[in-house]
């Protein structure tokens, strides 16, 4: 008899555990966060800018949705978006101060791949190093 | 020779440098599309950071997205859009190349204007030509472009498994906004 019940409750703990893991983790889990993912490259812009201009494809798969970290000048701001030496445009989710042009920093951001139109590498989710 | 030539270069050349700066850019574009089913949980994304040239002397028009940069609320079904249905690791970039139907930019005022744009729509390695209808105006010295039309996933090679097809509109309906400032 208690057995059975213990079974029962087994039964129904597992199937809460797995509605739970199968809901939070898999139907609504969370987004990835770039701030706080690891940078699997750390490179100078212009050499990101550099590489991207000889050979997009291998570019592409080195850092296509890779969280990377870059250095560089900040050429411009506008807005939400500074780009770093006219080369790499990066969109932070709050707007940028004017007072950080000119400035050489470190940020990091998800590369989302070279446009053409403007002939700059894209990072977004950009958050600043220092 | 070179001499009877120079007055022509020269005006060439002013020719070229007058077009040039005609162009109008952006780098943070907005494009949203939705391809939701009443009754059903929402399927739409955002990108913040399409860019556009607009050539006011001809009304050439492009645009480029890198099809990454789309958002969605829930994280799964970005990465099913990225991983099963753009393909976004082989096909980064959805671009526009396009014209505005009889341009013609003394015509254009900070009262919204309504206009055509047609063009080849590229995505998913797929070209197809596409019509909307936009709206344009001029805000001090940058000119506004806003719009919709909508595509079907099938014209650009995408199939939408059965088992979800009727989470997810036979049309999807894109809405673009574009604020340009002169280059």
């Amino acid at each position: 008899m208690n057995k059975k019940r213990y079974a029962w409750i087994a039964a129904i703990a597992l199937l809460i555990i797995c509605g739970a893991y199968l809901y939070n983790g898999v139907l609504y889990k969370e987004a990835r966060n770039i701030a706080e993912e690891k940078a699997a490259f750390r490179l100078s812009s212009v050499q990101l800018v550099a590489e991207y201009k000889t050979n997009m494809p291998a570019s592409d798969s080195n850092y296509l949705n890779k969280t990377i970290e870059v250095r560089g000048k900040v050429t411009q701001v506008s807005d939400s978006l500074l780009t770093l030496d006219s080369g790499i445009s990066c969109s932070f989710s709050k707007k940028m101060g004017a007072d950080i042009q000119g400035k050489e920093i470190t940020l990091k951001g998800r590369c989302i791949g070279f446009d053409e139109l403007m002939e700059e590498v894209k990072l977004d989710q950009c958050t600043l190093i220092d | 020779m070179l001499k009877n030539k120079l007055p022509l270069l020269t005006l060439f050349l002013l020719g070229a440098l007058s077009a040039n700066a005609q162009k109008y850019i952006t780098k943070n574009g907005n494009v949203k599309f939705e391809a939701s089913v009443p009754s059903f949980e929402e399927v739409a994304a955002e990108s913040k950071s399409t860019s556009a040239v607009f050539e006011t002397s001809t009304g050439d028009f492009a645009a480029l997205t890198l099809v990454k940069g789309f958002r969605f609320k829930v994280a799964l079904m970005e990465e099913h859009f990225n991983e099963n249905y753009v393909e976004s690791d082989k096909y980064p970039k959805a671009s526009f190349k396009g014209k505005v139907d009889d341009f013609d930019a003394s015509q254009v005022t900070t009262a919204e204007k309504t206009v055509t744009i047609t063009g080849d729509l590229t995505l998913h390695g797929k070209t197809k030509r596409v019509s909307s209808t936009a709206k344009i105006s001029k805000s001090g010295a940058a000119y506004k472009i806003s719009g919709s039309f909508s595509v079907k996933p099938e014209d650009f090679g995408i199939e939408i498994p059965k088992i979800v097809s009727k989470k997810v509109a036979d049309k999807v309906s894109v809405d673009y906004n574009f604020l340009l400032n002169k280059q």
